[in-house]
């Protein structure tokens, strides 16, 4: 971080222009005479996003304040005390009897500090630092963590899913009893599928957490996350891609979900993670896991793992919406995207106006994919005209594979086939990881209602 | 001073306070009268008892923007609570929960605390910045209270002719931040808390700590809710307004008693929290006596006590067959009994310290709040007589432990998984003797004593709320508010004092409610100007219990007399029946019932008549004093004649007629 001995930290234009005045810089301590009357307190280094108008000063009682430039009279020195955050770091403790878990860094806040520059939460990564803040961990395994990236969930991308699956090989292949990805929460399920698809049939967990509310502070998910992900990595008996994020929002259970069916459903719940179209695989608490699903991969003691890290970056996700215009899909053709999934609507469905421009793509040899906006449901095309008519045109229906995941898996596709587009189709249209499944169960689809007197006598006795 | 004598509420002099060296300071909660709550949009100021879910959450210290973990933080996670918060669903929403982050922040709150803080003469802040302040008891979701630092270092009027107290109030500062859950209950490792009040706006003032006895803290609260009071922008009526309170003595250290919803309760509290200081720093004079050091109370960190540390002995085996039943059931239960040693303590746990309690409490305590013990019976130590282990039983424990006789003996019983948390505890608690007074937060109990809550949090558990920008204060804002400011009770005294009132009816009136109605009805002329606001003060609070509508003593209907006595078509003394004609009759005439009391052209012939019938009267009456005769007389006379003659002019004219009549019997 190149900001972090500027004396002025995140001070620009007047304030800045002040503090240079009065000879004074970030972590003096200071009186300020104002037209306001006399403050005292920390001058704390300020966010490079806030405004350049204001001084922010740590009073000794713990506030922080801003005072405005204009008021100011006078600063005078009073003393400098500089803080240096930091998390309690103590080695992590070695057990020659608990398994060896590898915990892959992403960014995200699965452990964070705060940043004054941006008045935003940074992560907080090593073994020391997490022991620290979570001693549980110590009894669950003997950790070693590799910070990948440091990059918020939005910024992940293909590059990152190439070296994440390369490095997950690595591990598996090193011995470790289990792989814990930390993620960010936003395009975890982006990652998720990605990874699903890239490192096929490990022989060991691969588990990826995160949290919703950071670890700064103490209502935070990422605890109780990180143990109950750990657990899954060293302990739990299934060998497969899954999420574990909160179940409900109560700090109960855990739930694992399947790479491939899971979806961010909330911009803040704890329990935003939910399985789609599927139960979940199993839940996790207290050191139990619970199998909820009959046809889990089992751990198994070898170190065999299909690695598969190839992507073409070159295809999209389109939500159709109605009155499309059919120059959407040609600026995607003429751009030379080679693949396009749509999200349809109903069944699968998209408006005729737009017939013109799939048939010019299908020419072009841009592979054209059908999901659905709905999320749960299968795509039925043959159900009405239309869904036959786009047929017609090209358009390849992904049964009940989620849009995001169809996405990711035809970048995948066509990165393992470039020059095959039949290969790649028949990749796309054969389930790997659940993507697609072959029967919705009864309980696959259940988006309670609130306010029907049977969910308010459900929400009564059950800690949600 | 400590020799100074333990003395009962109520016989101590300023002087005695004086030399206790007593401070107290107050922090004043007051919730703000918006529609909203302050990071939310749900309604404020709703309470109910209907739940519709629960949600069940833990807490985890974290650490703090310099880099440490809080005291308090660290102390809660040893209770490891497991917090349930009672939804229903028209008060709370997902912010209150953590399910979403804070929206903007309510503007009328702040709007309302600027206000507050004008009228506290504060200095204001440029920008508002909003942090967390740490709770880990679960009282806010979150685990910290969004609150914003508004306004530093005012001084207000302190005036109290009855205490004899003509100087300035200083405020260290006012805050706005949210309100937190109500507390359902709390039994061993379970707390359970409502939402309804979470997130509600309220302002916590903030006062130096120049109260320098029981009762100058009971009028500072007063005028500072009183100050609050005059914005019209603040609730009212039960659990609207709570104060803690921070009490020190010479020697001692700053405790917060929390949460005292009536001024009338603080003055014993804080009488009472000065002399368990008192009585603490006389333990510690007495540990110094002994020639003991806290190094004697040595124990490890880490670990199962009893096997760690000579102090500590697991006391399963011995007492499995104890003649203490609570502490024989616990062991048949599974509890774990540890015995713990303080070595050179014998005899002080039996120290008093509050009326009815001792320095075995202050253990006891510290172990009930923090290892959470499931049966209310759960100690035991070898100062007291009375219920616990026989004598023989004590004697092994001290065997057990090998204690000689110089030292103390406590007992705790807790599950298991707690008994080496409430073994730290006592140890921990006993160390702290040596420093006297431990800064604690404290609970208010119903008879004034106070009971352990917390380890009294410092400035480390403040750290900047990461979801919220700051908010500029502009001066355009501020001048806004300034220009509307409303008067303060001191400007309002001061009028008042102008228009001629007595120092003690100025005072009174300015922080009355019905102060509004003085100024409405606007007596001129200081002798009626007096006599409303009397009459008020004696009487609208009586109207008010009994159930008398205000619509009975609106301005339009109480104007009229007013008028009536300014021009002296009635005289002063009516005012007051007529106040209780108003109240009797709240929807009658006011012209007719001023009326009765109106003078009228035939008043002197009337009076002659009934005079004249009066002592007649009197004639037959025989054997009565001419005193009693006299009282007799007026009551007979007055209620015709009130408000229309003067009762001086009556009482001499009777007074004369009466001794008329008796000379004339005598003769």
């Amino acid at each position: 971080m190149s900001g972090t001995t500027d004396p002025y930290r995140g001070y620009r234009g007047p304030t800045r222009a002040l503090m240079q005045r009065f000879d004074i810089t970030v972590w003096c301590e200071v009186r300020a005479r104002t037209t306001r009357g006399v403050f005292e307190g920390l001058l704390l280094p300020r966010s490079e996003t806030s405004d350049e108008l204001h001084l922010v000063l740590k009073l000794g009682v713990g506030y922080n304040v801003g005072i405005r430039h204009d008021t100011v009279l006078e600063l005078e020195r009073i003393g400098y005390r500089e803080a240096h955050y930091k998390i309690p770091e103590k080695e992590f403790p070695f057990d020659p009897t608990h398994p060896r878990v590898k915990l892959f860094g992403t960014g995200g806040t699965i452990a964070s500090r705060l940043d004054y520059r941006t008045g935003a939460v940074i992560p907080a990564f090593s073994p020391g630092e997490l022991y620290g803040s979570v001693p549980e961990l110590a009894d669950i395994c003997n950790l070693e963590t590799e910070k990948l990236f440091g990059v918020f969930s939005e910024n992940m991308g293909p590059e990152q899913y190439l070296i994440l699956a390369e490095r997950i090989g690595e591990a598996i292949r090193a011995g470790y009893d289990g792989i814990v990805v930390g993620h960010g929460t936003d395009t975890m399920h982006h990652t998720a599928a990605a990874l699903s698809f890239m490192v096929q049939r490990p022989p060991v967990p691969v588990i990826m957490v995160g949290s919703q509310r950071s670890s700064d502070r103490p209502s935070s998910d990422a605890a109780q996350n990180l143990i109950n992900a750990t657990w899954t990595a060293a302990h739990g008996p299934i060998a497969e891609v899954l999420v574990c994020m909160f179940g409900p929002t109560s700090d109960r259970y855990n739930l694992l979900h399947r790479g491939t069916r899971v979806r961010k459903m909330h911009s803040s719940y704890r329990s935003t993670f939910r399985t789609l179209g599927d139960i979940p695989a199993a839940m996790v608490e207290d050191g139990i896991i619970t199998p909820l699903k009959d046809d889990l991969l089992p751990r198994r003691a070898d170190r065999e793992v299909l690695v598969q890290a190839t992507y073409e970056e070159r295809v999209t996700l389109t939500y159709y919406y109605p009155g499309m215009h059919p120059d959407v899909i040609d600026a995607l053709v003429d751009r030379g995207y080679k693949g396009i999934v749509i999200a349809g609507t109903g069944l699968g469905h998209v408006n005729r106006k737009i017939y013109p421009a799939l048939q010019r793509a299908r020419d072009a040899g841009v592979q054209m994919y059908m999901t659905l906006q709905t999320l749960w449901g299968f795509v039925q095309m043959h159900v009405y005209e239309t869904g036959r008519e786009i047929l017609g045109l090209g358009v390849i229906p992904l049964a009940n594979m989620l849009p995001e995941v169809a996405f990711i898996k035809l970048g995948w596709a066509l990165g393992l086939h470039p020059d095959d587009p039949a290969a790649a189709q028949r990749v796309m249209t054969t389930t790997i990881a659940d993507e697609m499944t072959d029967r919705e169960p009864h309980d696959g689809y259940l988006i309670y209602q609130g306010g029907v007197p049977e969910i308010r006598e459900f929400l009564g006795k059950v800690w949600r | 001073m400590l020799d100074f004598p333990d003395q009962p509420f109520g016989a101590l002099t300023r002087q005695d306070y004086d030399i206790l060296g007593f401070m107290s300071g107050l922090e004043v909660h007051q919730q703000l009268l918006t529609n909203s709550k302050l990071f939310c949009r749900c309604p404020a100021g709703r309470r109910v008892t209907r739940v519709d879910a629960e949600v069940l959450r833990h807490m985890r210290p974290t650490l703090s923007e310099l880099g440490e973990y809080d005291g308090t933080a660290l102390m809660e996670f040893k209770t490891r609570k497991e917090i349930v918060y009672l939804l229903e669903r028209r008060s709370v929403c997902t912010y209150e929960i953590d399910d979403t982050p804070p929206f903007e922040i309510d503007e009328e709150a702040v709007a309302t605390a600027i206000e507050v803080a004008l009228l506290f003469d504060l200095n204001l802040v440029s920008e508002l910045h909003v942090m967390r302040k740490q709770y880990l008891d679960g009282s806010i979701p979150t685990g910290f209270q969004r609150t914003a630092m508004v306004g530093l270092a005012g001084t207000i009027p302190f005036r109290v002719p009855e205490l004899g107290v003509d100087r300035v109030l200083r405020i260290r500062q006012l805050s706005l931040e949210e309100d937190s859950c109500r507390e359902v209950s709390d039994v061993g490792h379970r707390i359970t808390f409502r939402t309804d009040r979470l997130g509600m706006p309220l302002t916590e003032a903030v006062t130096e700590p120049d109260l320098v006895t029981p009762f100058e803290l009971q009028a500072a609260a007063r005028l500072l809710a009183r100050v609050a009071r005059t914005t019209g922008k603040v609730r009212r009526g039960a659990g609207a307004a709570r104060q803690d309170v921070n009490v020190s003595v010479a020697g001692g250290r700053r405790v917060e008693i929390k949460g005292v919803h009536y001024h009338r309760r603080l003055p014993l509290l804080v009488h009472v929290e000065a002399f368990r200081q008192l009585n603490l720093l006389r333990v510690r004079e007495a540990l110094a006596d002994r020639t003991l050091d806290p190094s004697v109370l040595a124990i490890p960190d880490r670990g199962l006590p009893w096997e760690t540390s000579d102090l500590a002995a697991d006391m399963g085996g011995v007492l499995r067959h104890t003649t203490h039943a609570p502490l024989r059931e616990a062991i048949t239960r599974g509890e774990t009994a540890v015995a713990i040693k303080l070595p050179g303590f014998a005899g002080l746990l039996a120290h008093p310290t509050q009326p009815g309690r001792d320095f075995g409490h202050e253990l006891a305590e510290r172990v009930r709040v923090i290892a959470c013990p499931v049966d209310p019976q759960f100690f035991a130590d070898s100062d007291h007589r009375g219920p616990g282990p026989s004598e023989r039983e004590w004697r092994e424990v001290r065997r057990e432990l090998r204690a000689a006789a110089e030292d103390a003996v406590v007992l705790v019983w807790v599950p298991r998984d707690d008994a080496a948390t409430a073994a730290r505890e006592v140890v921990l608690r006993a160390r702290e003797a040596f420093d006297g007074v431990p800064a604690e937060t404290r609970q208010a109990n119903r008879d004034g004593t106070t009971g352990f809550e917390r380890v009294l949090p410092g400035p480390d558990r403040m750290y900047p709320d990461t979801d919220t920008p700051p908010l500029p204060i502009a001066d355009r804002v501020v001048a806004e508010v300034r220009e509307h400011l409303p008067e303060t009770p001191w400007a309002r005294a001061d009028r008042y004092l102008a228009l001629g009132l007595s120092t003690r009816t100025a005072q009174q009136l300015a922080g009355a409610p019905w102060a509004d109605l003085f100024d409405a009805v606007a007596p001129s002329g200081t002798a009626v100007a007096e006599r409303v606001a009397t009459a008020f003060a004696q009487r609208l609070p009586k109207y008010r219990r009994s159930g008398v509508p205000p619509e009975a003593h609106t301005a339009e209907r109480v104007a009229p007399l007013v008028r009536a006595l300014e021009s002296g078509a009635i005289r002063l003394e009516a005012t007051g029946r007529v106040l209780d004609q108003l109240a009797a009759a709240p929807t009658a005439n006011v012209g007719s019932i001023l009326d009765r009391y109106r003078a009228g052209p035939d008043d002197a012939s009337r009076f002659e008549l009934a005079l004249a019938s009066v002592a007649e009267a009197a004639q037959h009456m025989d054997g009565r004093s001419p005193g009693t005769l006299v009282r007799w007389g007026m009551g007979e006379l007055m209620p015709a004649f009130l408000g229309r003659l003067d009762p001086a002019l009556v009482q001499d004219r009777l007074t004369a007629a009466l001794s008329a009549v008796a000379s004339e019997g005598t003769r």
